[in-house]
């Protein structure tokens, strides 16, 4: 515990960095200085540049223009192993765990990779790779056993392998520990737990940068806010200082954050209900109805059930019981062409691996499922009126070309996404599932996404909405329905909820079943 | 399936549930961590089963025979299992292996007579190295799956030996490398006379598999081999020099390849140009045998010599119980599904559900 009695001093300093992937340019001049003993929440919508910023201080990305200066010292790109040298540790959002080592490898073995500048052919000490893993991971607060050292991390449940990520950043001196949305599975204690560690890392004069969309985790730990938007650092300073609102309107750049798109209401029929829907393990006893016109939210944490509920309405990974009927009439969904039949259709989360043909035209993937109706005589098919088709779709889902015959790896994320929405309407369904429609998207294709959901739901339509982005739940949703360890817990509406009665409802139990 | 489905359950933070997790599972739970104790499973069972049919089998001269016919197979596999580890996969090698053997028996035969036996083994590893390198540089450059690199080099040094180095038996070997090969560490007399004798050059590959377990396992060079093969992104990230750890694993394969070389020529008393390409299949299915799963990061030392000595049992011993040669292919086929099978299963159950 080195007592460092200088006054803070500047640790980690930013100089006007760029960085530009093809033609995206993703980072336009930041400028950043981060504090020994400071605590510091990097705030900013998706794709607004705070994972590009966090890659380059951790030197998994070289800036394309600017200097990094460390401790004085001035770099214009880092190695990782450089910057892990200088202290730097990370917690990546998508844990950067090896899946195929055991806890206490991942936690302890950078140690003594750093100390080697790297030198691979080193022998190991594993006395004290033993070591340095018990304390970290005991001050996350795991409890420490032979088994948990042993076990292979893939083998972890999800939250457990986020506090691994926490110990390892811990596990060594650091300087500057970087949490990318480090509690996105963590329960209350964990996330209290987490709080500590943060205090206790600051008393060691350790500089923390906190990534989070949690505003309340923000205040509660208190700290400098830094504010990016579109590639630009717009705002720095306490975090005191800036109401919700404020933050809200410096990261989207315009008041629409805490606009409701929702303004219809649902009529009285009853156009879909579920009933003792299960999948052993998953998800249990599932019961709700979906009038006509009506938006119907449903969230929880990733492991509440809630994705595996929307791949069994689409057919997917089908439910192994229950009842589901459409406009009263009993439907059995075994395969996804049922479900497709019964007038579901489902839009996908990754739409880049599950949903479109990246390297085909527009045209090919909004006509995708209506080419039965386009084949005529011995299936040839009629091309003119199938691209009639896709520009009408194109043109109501406001894409920002005209040309159909590009490529859709061509198209921004937001562009795409209406792709595969437009290609779902072609087919005129009574139902549309989206799962996590606007999940790396920009602001403004959100906007166009959400008035198309609700121009839908006027026309008629019923929709649900699975998503994890709370303000878009609240935004669009005439209900919410919260899911917690496969069961529906909560059912809330959506002009009235909050987002934290929300999340009291995606963790309550979960605390309730640990305690 | 549904137990796994409840252990996955969350309960968040109470790691205490992967104790009970593992308790739970006991049999399948060993094998899918000790995958090498199906292979040796089936390794008992088979030699049970020939033990019976034909009891001949009980003597030291076939374990001698096993050993001896194990050494060329053995240096191959566990050149395999360290790339695959790291999440390749090389043809190469038994080309590495007949282009490293065949120039130096010419150089030996031709313009160092006299070189000793050490030396010859040296110009070997050095000379596998080089082209092993060749592949590992050529894989982390072009980013191209080692797959279709080690097919290319395998063509280029196979193809370059033929053209430019020689095509004719080499009956004549220079007197050193004719005489290590017969040396002996052991001889036996068997029930009907004869001697047998396992040769000296035995010793390589216990050593070898020493060696390689050593770095498997003790080094950071093996946990960023095992790293590379769960995740190379992550292992770039978390400040593994990428480069070093490709160059390594392939120039590591190609000495041992360099190595079984020579072995070959020293044990047929033959070196022949067109020798041991076309049986980089065998080697790989054994490898796999012994549990690496072909995605890599996975493998053990032990398995991939119980995977090896499962091939080389096969295609000796089954002839003692009267099963003919051809069907030896019928059978390593059969066992492969069979374990792939087996493996795959037990991953499913064991992929954490997202």
């Amino acid at each position: 515990m080195t007592q460092n009695t200088q006054k803070n001093r500047c640790f980690l300093e930013l100089r006007n960095i760029h960085k530009r992937f093809g033609g995206v340019h993703a980072l336009r001049g930041v400028d950043l200085s981060l504090e020994a003993g400071e605590v510091y929440h990097l705030l900013g919508e998706n794709g607004c540049g705070k994972s590009t910023v966090i890659k380059i201080m951790a030197g998994a990305h070289p800036p394309s223009e600017g200097q990094i200066v460390l401790d004085g010292e001035v770099f214009n790109e880092l190695t990782p192993i450089q910057s892990l040298d200088f202290g730097i540790e990370t917690v990546y959002q998508d844990l950067s765990l090896i899946p195929n080592l055991s806890v206490m490898e991942n936690v302890a073995l950078g140690e003594q990779l750093v100390e080697g500048h790297g030198r691979l052919l080193r022998r190991i000490d594993r006395a004290r790779m033993q070591k340095t893993a018990t304390k970290a991971l005991s001050q996350v607060g795991l409890d420490v056993t032979p088994e948990l050292m042993s076990t292979i991390v893939s083998e972890l449940p999800l939250a457990t392998r986020q506090l691994v990520a926490i110990a390892r950043a811990i596990a060594c001196e650091a300087r500057l520990v970087i949490m990318d949305e480090p509690t996105t599975s963590l329960t209350r204690r964990e996330v209290e737990n987490l709080i500590d560690v943060v205090s206790r890392l600051r008393s060691q004069n350790v500089a923390v940068l906190f990534v989070t969309h949690k505003l309340e985790e923000c205040y509660r730990i208190g700290g400098h806010a830094i504010v990016f938007r579109d590639g630009q650092c717009v705002a720095q300073g306490p975090i005191e200082s800036y109401s919700r609102a404020d933050l809200a309107e410096l990261m989207t750049g315009r008041q629409i954050s805490e606009k409701r798109y929702r303004e219809g209401s649902p009529s009285e029929d009853t156009l879909m209900s579920l009933s003792n829907f299960s999948m052993p393990g998953r998800f249990n006893d599932v019961g709700f109805d979906l009038r006509k016109g009506e938006v119907l939210g449903i969230t929880g944490l990733s492991d509440s059930g809630r994705n595996e509920l929307a791949l069994a309405i689409a057919g997917i990974r089908p439910a192994a019981s229950g009842t589901i009927s459409i406009n009263d009439k009993n439907i059995r969904i075994a395969t996804a062409s049922d479900s497709i039949d019964a007038g579901i259709a489902y839009v996908p989360e990754d739409r880049l691996s599950e949903g479109l043909f990246l390297s085909k035209s527009i045209y090919q993937n909004e006509v995708a499922l209506i080419l039965r109706k386009l084949a005529g005589f011995m299936g040839i098919l009629d091309m003119k009126k199938g691209k009639e088709i896709a520009r009408e779709i194109s043109a109501d889902m406001r894409l920002n070309t005209a040309d159909i015959e590009l490529p859709v790896s061509s198209l921004s994320g937001g562009n795409q996404q209406r792709v595969l929405i437009g290609r779902w309407l072609s087919i005129n369904p009574e139902i549309l599932v989206l799962h996590g429609p606007t999940v790396g998207v920009d602001v403004g294709s959100k906007d166009a996404i959400y008035q198309t959901i609700q121009k839908m739901a006027e026309d008629g339509m019923g929709l649900i909405i699975v998503s994890d982005d709370l303000p878009e739940l609240l935004q669009n949703c005439d209900r919410i329905l919260v899911m917690n360890a496969g069961e529906v817990v909560s059912d809330l509406n959506g002009a009235s909820a909050s987002e934290d009665d929300i999340y009291q409802a995606m963790l309550g139990s979960v605390q309730e079943g640990a305690a | 399936m549904s137990s796994a489905g409840t252990s996955n359950k969350p309960a968040p933070g109470h790691v205490s549930a992967s104790g009970q997790l593992q308790q739970r599972r006991g049999l399948g739970d060993l094998i899918a961590k000790k995958p090498e104790m199906v292979t040796l499973g089936l390794l008992i069972a088979i030699c049970i089963a020939v033990a019976i049919a034909n009891p001949a089998f009980l003597q030291p001269s076939t374990l001698i025979d096993i050993g001896r016919a194990s050494v060329v197979t053995g240096l191959f596999a566990l050149g395999v299992f360290v790339i695959l580890a790291a999440g390749g996969i090389d043809v190469s090698f038994t080309a590495i292996a007949a282009l490293t053997m065949y120039s130096i028996t010419l150089l030996a035969i031709n313009h160092a007579p006299n070189m000793p036996i050490y030396v010859v083994f040296l110009i070997a590893v050095a000379g596998g190295i080089a082209l092993g390198v060749l592949n590992g540089f050529l894989v982390y450059t072009l980013r191209v799956p080692s797959l279709i690199v080690t097919i290319g080099t395998q063509y280029l040094f196979r193809g370059g030996l033929l053209a430019f180095v020689g095509t004719t038996w080499i009956m004549e070997l220079p007197g050193q490398m004719g005489t290590f090969g017969r040396i002996s560490l052991l001889e036996f007399e068997t029930a009907n006379g004869a001697t047998v004798s396992l040769p000296v050059y035995f010793l390589i590959l216990p050593a070898a598999a020493i060696l390689t377990w050593w770095i498997m396992r003790r080094t950071l060079m093996g946990r960023a081999i095992f790293s590379l093969g769960g995740s190379p992104d992550v292992t770039a990230r978390l400040g593994y020099n990428v480069k070093i750890v490709h160059l390594f694993v392939f120039g590591y394969a190609g000495a041992l390849a360099g190595l079984a070389g020579i072995v070959h020529v020293t044990a047929n008393r033959l070196a022949n140009p067109f020798d041991l390409v076309g049986t980089e299949i065998a080697v790989i299915a054994a490898v796999v045998l012994g549990g690496a799963r072909i995605t890599g990061g996975t493998g053990s030392v032990i398995g991939t010599m119980l995977g090896v000595l499962l091939v080389v049992v096969v295609d000796n011993v089954l002839v003692m119980v009267g099963i003919p040669s051809t069907w030896q292919r019928v059978f390593v086929g059969a066992f492969i599904l069979l374990a792939a099978a087996f493996f795959v299963t037990r991953q499913r159950k064991f992929k954490p559900a997202k």
